[in-house]
């Protein structure tokens, strides 16, 4: 095969095709991969106290090396930033959009970026009639209700969505699930709630001093079941 | 230096890391199908809340757009599939044809719920991807048993998918460690970050406030992990080095002679195998793990298996 032959011609073009696909991949997942804020640039998300400790101890870090800032400022300042930034992002990976979606090639790898500070623990009650009792509490071993279901990966990624205030309609559908399963099982059970303990993770110290944090009960949703038979078809 | 380039894209090796890869993944194919199965979230997530799902599922992949919605028999057979694509990888059946249609189905499904799942979906799509670019079904395989009567021919296939493979793994490593900003990762800190992160409810397998006991070794794997992590980025070249050992330069002699490919890969293993022990994170561990098969070169492996093989072979005659 001489250097100019046809097929010496088209596996050159071949090579060089090859080459441009690769470079193209290359810069389309290196950049998509670089640091973004996502689904994080969410002003009621920055109101959670874990972002907000976050804030603190970063103004607390800067002041130290001598920048005067405060945390407002600190907030408003980085809200700018990730602003700007995540338009120049968008615009530049717009057209690589189609190469991410069929080609499964997306990159979000914002895994473990802060640890929760004041993560929710879900708890299912139900009511009989004489209050609230515990049906699954996360993590427990004595309150087990579909706990091979609640306690998947997938399901723990949902739930913990769900803990966020900004996630109040698919906390609602999540409660009117949890409220079909306990009617079609519960024939007795005249209501039932969802909601997460709200708490600040114990620092070492504490745990060994055997001191036990303080829980809130937060983002409570109750479904009356009485009233959902009612109006079942 | 683009030509060199050009040419390093068209450059060959033997079918067999890749091929590895290849069957590490069709496994994790089937344990991320088979694991929802078994725990009976089927049709809690995957399926939309009208047909008693979860929650209303609004926005699909456009695979159950076009195949009428996330319905029961839409799901369920789509199930079906993704698992007949898992067996077909790990058998090497139907060449590049099945990464691709595992690639469409397995990741609509994980897709069709947007809150149920995690970058580990991701990690899995890219690789299937990176499949359908590869020839690694051409030995240890059926079609390979097939094709040359052989289940282990030497076959030459494209190097670069195994490239963009290690980059991919650099990359989500490179990634999310320049993304933990917080100031209980970054060094100068308490380097806390993996002691509270243990005690979050939504990952741990069980109670971990016996941690608070071996809080200084917390602190000593938190900075470890920041530090390899950001570093990740050059764990490619320390690939590139080993397989290049003949050309000059002090940095590669180094990094061959203190094996850090290796020693990269030790670290990453370690920290897997906490994550396995102690969270319940999916198949993100052997998912990822499946991406070190690549870091070894192809004649690495054969000269390997063939060492475990020979004398197994010989004992037999």
């Amino acid at each position: 095969m001489s250097p100019s032959s046809p097929s010496s011609r088209l596996s050159n073009v071949g090579a060089w095709g090859r080459g441009a696909f690769v470079a193209l991949h290359l810069f389309a997942v290196t950049y998509m991969a670089m640091p973004s804020a996502g689904s994080g640039l969410n002003r009621s998300a920055w109101s959670d106290p874990t972002v907000q400790n976050e804030f603190r101890s970063w103004t607390t870090r800067l002041n130290t090396l001598g920048w005067g800032i405060t945390q407002d400022e600190l907030e408003d300042h980085l809200w700018g930033i990730a602003s700007g930034y995540e338009g120049v992002r968008s615009a530049i990976l717009d057209p690589f959009e189609p190469y991410f979606v069929y080609c499964g090639t997306w990159q979000s790898w914002r895994m473990f970026v802060a640890p929760h500070r004041y993560p929710g623990r879900l708890e299912i009650e139900v009511d009989h009639g004489e209050g609230w009792a515990p049906l699954y509490v996360a993590r427990s071993d004595e309150h087990t209700w579909h706990r091979s279901q609640l306690d998947h990966d997938r399901a723990r990624a949902a739930i913990f969505r769900y803990s966020w205030k900004h996630y109040r309609v698919h906390r609602a559908a999540f409660t009117d699930w949890v409220a079909r399963q306990v009617m079609a099982e519960d024939p007795d059970a005249r209501r039932v709630r969802v909601s997460w303990m709200r708490y600040r993770t114990p620092s070492p110290e504490e745990v060994l001093a055997g001191k036990k944090p303080e829980e809130k009960r937060d983002l409570k949703n109750t479904r009356d079941l009485t009233r959902m038979r009612a109006a079942a078809p | 230096m683009i030509q060199r380039f050009v040419d390093a894209c068209s450059a060959t090796e033997d079918a067999t890391a890749q091929a590895l890869f290849r069957v590490a993944i069709g496994a994790c194919v089937l344990f991320t199908l088979l694991d929802v199965v078994q725990a009976g979230l089927v049709d809690v997530l995957w399926v939309d809340a009208a047909y008693g799902g979860m929650r209303p599922l609004t926005s699909h992949p456009w695979l159950i757009h076009y195949l009428g919605g996330a319905n029961p028999t839409v799901i369920h057979g789509l199930l079906w599939v993704g698992l007949a694509t898992g067996v077909a990888l790990v058998l090497g059946i139907g060449g590049r044809i099945t990464p691709l249609v595992s690639l469409f189905v397995v990741g609509s499904l994980v897709d069709v719920n947007g809150h149920a799942g995690g970058s580990y979906d991701e990690l899995l799509q890219n690789a299937l991807w990176l499949l359908v670019l590869s020839g690694g079904h051409k030995t240890l395989s059926v079609e390979a048993k097939w094709r040359t009567g052989s289940w282990w021919p030497e076959v030459p296939i494209l190097a670069f998918p195994r490239w963009l493979a290690l980059w991919q793994l650099c990359l989500m490593y490179g990634a999310t460690g320049l993304q933990k900003v917080s100031t209980y990762w970054v060094p100068g800190g308490e380097s806390s970050a993996l002691y509270y992160i243990m005690q979050q409810p939504t990952w741990q397998r069980s109670d971990m406030t016996w941690v608070a006991s071996f809080y200084p070794l917390t602190q000593l794997a938190t900075f470890v992990t920041w530090w390899w992590e950001v570093l990740a980025f050059f764990w490619i070249l320390t690939v590139w080095y080993a397989a290049t050992p003949d050309r000059p330069g002090r940095l590669r002699a180094w990094s061959n002679r203190l094996q850090l490919r290796w020693v990269y890969a030790g670290i990453g293993l370690a920290m897997h195998l906490a994550i396995f022990a102690t969270m319940e994170v999916g198949p993100f561990s052997p998912l990822s793990l499946s991406f070190y098969l690549l870091l070894a070169h192809p004649h690495e492996w054969r000269r390997w298996l063939t060492r475990r093989t020979a004398p197994a072979a010989a004992a037999n005659t």
